[in-house]
């Protein structure tokens, strides 16, 4: 009886048990779900300013065009020249960013600019663009810095 | 006989066995149907959320807005005379112009880093005719690195300084 009974049972079965596998997944899910923020497409990738104690707070404005002023070639060119675009477009020259202000500008009189700019640019380059930005009467300067840290 | 096609003759009880099985997580003990959830889909979606971010995500630290009024000509500063500003003039030092030195018109023991600025200004408000309303002129030199710029008027601004503005060297 006994070896008929040995006979017919089954061999113990390997079993990977996926539960803590699942668990640490939906904790990871969960973290990015979290911390993610979804950057938009004109803030294009640059070293931007790190001030100490840095007072930026991050901000919405809704009516905004946002001028990104980059280093040329970070790899090879000197820090007073510099790439200007709007947003996301294509590097312009500051003649065509002034035309596209003005038009802006009489679209909606309250329209703010934001300037990003590369830290390791000299001053000139982006005093350049801010009397772009001074000549349509745009008198509210905006510059983007990184936030301190933990805020 | 057509259902028993491609059957193997040899598991033909299966089926009662697993029905058996079937009907005893189905039906609790009171003989009531038993709703169960299907956890597979929602895993899967968890893992594909998961990939996405795990893909997608770049960590960078969050960038702000300091914001401050623009002189209507960018290259003069629009401070009202009398009111004699504190100007605060930047000039590139160091090799490949990495460093800035710092200098106060009308004052001596400047401090030469960016992060004790705030400091000197605010003992700069505490003399007789400045406060905080006294503007404060920023004269960078053109080769001065946007980062120092930033940081002096950043310092300004933890003087709580509410005037400031750029002029030209």
């Amino acid at each position: 009886m006994k070896s008929s009974r040995s006979r017919y049972q089954r061999p113990p079965r390997l079993a990977f048990n996926a539960t803590p596998m699942v668990d640490v997944f939906f904790m990871l899910a969960i973290f990015y779900m979290l911390v993610t923020r979804f950057s938009s497409a004109e803030q294009v990738p640059m070293d931007l300013p790190r001030p100490e104690g840095s007072l930026a707070k991050v901000a919405h404005i809704p009516e905004r065009v946002v001028i990104n002023c980059r280093l040329a070639d970070p790899a090879h060119s000197s820090p007073s020249s510099a790439l200007y675009s709007v947003g996301p477009n294509q590097p312009e020259s500051l003649a065509t960013i002034s035309d596209r202000l003005a038009s802006l500008k009489r679209q909606s009189p309250d329209l703010k600019v934001i300037i990003r700019a590369d830290r390791r640019l000299d001053y000139a380059p982006v005093r350049a663009l801010m009397r772009v930005i001074a000549h349509h009467k745009i008198d509210m300067l905006n510059v983007v810095a990184h936030v301190a840290e933990g805020e | 006989m057509a259902r028993s096609i491609g059957v193997n003759p040899d598991r033909r009880q299966a089926p009662a066995a697993g029905g058996r099985r079937r009907r005893r997580t189905q039906r609790s003990r009171d003989g009531r149907a038993a709703i169960t959830v299907s956890l597979a889909p929602m895993i899967d979606m968890a893992f594909l959320f998961l990939i996405f971010f795990l893909v997608t995500t770049t960590f960078e630290r969050a960038e702000g807005i300091l914001t401050s009024r623009l002189p209507e000509d960018a290259g003069r500063p629009t401070v009202a005379l009398p009111v004699s500003p504190i100007v605060i003039r930047l000039a590139p030092t160091g090799p490949g112009n990495a460093d800035c030195s710092i200098r106060v018109d009308r004052f001596d023991n400047v401090p030469q880093r960016v992060d004790a600025l705030p400091d000197f200004l605010r003992r700069i408000h505490e003399l007789p005719g400045f406060d905080r309303d006294t503007p404060v002129v920023i004269v960078p030199q053109d080769d001065v690195r946007w980062d120092h710029v930033v940081g002096c008027w950043n310092a300004a601004l933890r003087a709580k300084c509410t005037k400031i503005a750029f002029a030209e060297p």
